[in-house]
């Protein structure tokens, strides 16, 4: 008897319609569901590049009021107007450093020489040197629109378009999903390389506890 | 011999029946390993057109204009949005190259999602060109890096951001693998796939010693109101299942004179990109005058995708420099 020729043809029917009836799924994670205004396209700050003071309604040049109220001598942290502005710049903390005493409507650089708000850049590289000469050779700073130098599109940034002056630092910001990608798995796989033993680092291993031999 | 017998015995009953059995079932059984093919829709097979074009480079002008009606086409039909299809050739004398200064990012991931935004990557399952690795200070170890960081807020104080994408090597395995010559080095250093003429072997995917190449391995899904209209044939074209991808430094934008999409997205400025041959071009002066290195320069594929640092300087978040400046203070 051949019966188990026809019966094996049977079973692998059986096996392959059972198959197909399941089906071949990959682990598709879901879509991370990042829009267009996530990316927040453009410089992170947009400069104020006019002395100018919002007060309500009415927009005014800082010497209308400082003419008529003489800020004191040496204003501190306890300011009464301008309580939106926070002093983070590291030894730089009093206004007279930037700003012209006389003159509220300029800016003032070593020596004593008043230079328009449209010439800032020059006050910021009187002490940040390396970033100036980085930021000239267009190494620092965002350069955007073209790459060709001499493109009509091409944007250069300057200083205060990217940093506040009175807290130039960056604030940290929230990042965007990590990757859920089918090759690197969805982001609360533990990473397979930070499990390795580093055979170079056993030396840290902490004392008392000899590293395990092989 | 009885003459009258015929040279053969009639089958018995039994031994028709019994080859009868066998037979049918045997072709059940192939009946039923060929029924996956029910689930086939008609859109996943290429068109007759797609399946007889000729290599991206033996394409005559006339057939060129009708490969990219038959895309523009394609995806009229699957996603209801007119996109403008274009071939975008390379200029002479330029040669691209990139530039990351490692000690300005800040591993927000912008980069990324605007790649996948600007190429019209597959959003599930996620296909991206951009990984960003978050390293321990102290080492440039890539195996020590790691893509799933999860911090409230970037950048954190211990860690700095590695960006990782497709290094457009002027010596790349990857081409050198290809079966089928579907990828190349374009005159401007851009190295392109053909997604028409693409195996899927996956062999570049292996050779790749920087992880840039990515595959299809199911059916790219792109929200209609998210396709990006402005395509290209090399570049951010949807692409079917099955072929590999890879970054083109966005060579639809760049020829034209553009930055890429991930250089306009990041906040920070940490990304250059120019043409090297012209010694004006920021990244021309960053080769000269910054330190500059290429990951695994040991294989010898002679990247053009360049990491730099600037002279340190203190982070909000970075308490050992701040102690540092408040002793400098006193």
């Amino acid at each position: 008897m051949r019966f188990w020729i026809p019966a094996t043809f049977l079973a692998l029917a059986a096996v392959f319609v059972l198959d197909a009836r399941r089906g071949v799924r990959l682990p598709i994670p879901p879509a991370s569901g990042v829009v267009e205004a996530d990316l927040a396209l453009g410089p992170p700050r947009i400069a104020l590049q006019t002395p100018t003071m919002q007060n309500g309604r009415y927009l005014m040049a800082c010497s209308e009021c400082h003419a008529l109220f003489p800020s004191p001598a040496v204003p501190r942290e306890t300011l009464f107007q301008h309580t939106h502005i926070r002093l983070s710049h590291g030894l730089n903390d009093s206004c007279y450093n930037c700003h012209d005493r006389a003159n509220r409507d300029a800016l003032v650089v070593r020596g004593g020489e008043t230079i328009g708000f449209e010439r800032s850049v020059e006050l910021c590289a009187q002490c940040h040197g390396l970033v100036f000469r980085d930021w000239q050779a267009g190494i620092h700073g965002r350069t955007s629109g073209s790459w060709e130098t001499n493109s009509p599109d091409r944007r250069r940034l300057r200083c205060s378009e990217c940093h506040d002056p009175h807290s130039p630092a960056f604030p940290p910001v929230v990042p965007l999903p990590g990757p859920s990608t089918l090759r690197m798995g969805p982001p609360s796989t533990p990473d397979p390389h930070g499990q390795h033993e580093n055979p170079l680092e056993r030396w840290k291993a902490p004392a008392g506890e000899p590293p395990e031999e092989h | 011999m009885d003459p009258n017998s015929p040279a053969v015995a009639p089958p018995s009953r039994r031994s028709f029946l019994r080859g009868a059995v066998t037979v049918a079932s045997g072709m059940s059984a192939a009946v039923a390993a060929l029924s996956p093919l029910k689930e086939l829709d008609s859109s996943d097979l290429p068109t007759l057109d797609a399946f007889l074009q000729k290599h991206y480079l033996e394409l005559g002008p006339g057939e060129m204009q009708a490969a990219l009606e038959r895309i523009r086409n394609e995806v009229q039909k699957r996603w209801d949005v007119d996109p403008v299809v274009r071939d975008v050739r390379p200029r002479e004398g330029v040669e691209f190259v990139y530039a990351l200064n490692l000690s300005r990012c800040i591993g927000c991931r912008r980069c990324v999602h605007a790649c996948v935004a600007e190429n019209n990557q597959s959003r599930a399952p996620e296909l991206q060109y951009i990984r960003v690795l978050e390293m321990p200070l102290g080492t440039t170890d890539v195996e020590r890096g790691n893509h799933h960081y999860d911090h409230a807020t970037v950048p954190d104080a211990l860690h700095y951001y590695m960006p990782v994408q497709c290094h457009q090597c002027a010596n790349p395995p990857c081409v050198k693998v290809c079966p089928v010559e579907a990828t190349w080095q374009e005159s401007d250093g851009i190295t392109v796939i053909d997604y028409d003429w693409c195996i899927g072997c996956r062999y570049c995917e292996a050779a790749c010693p920087y992880w840039a190449r990515r595959f299809n391995y199911a059916q790219p899904e792109i929200p209609a109101e998210e396709l990006n209209p402005e395509m290209s044939y090399l570049s951010n074209r949807p692409r079917p299942v099955g072929v590999v991808e890879k970054c083109t430094f966005c060579l639809h934008r760049v020829r034209e004179g553009k930055m890429p999409a991930c250089l306009e997205a990041c906040p920070v400025g940490a990304r250059k990109f120019g043409n090297v041959l012209d010694p004006e071009s920021e990244v021309a002066r960053i080769l000269r005058e910054k330190r500059v290195f290429v990951l695994k320069e040991d294989v010898g594929t002679l990247p053009r995708f360049f990491y730099y640092f600037d002279e340190r300087y203190p982070r909000p978040a970075d308490e050992e420099d701040a102690a540092l400046g408040q002793e400098t203070a006193k």
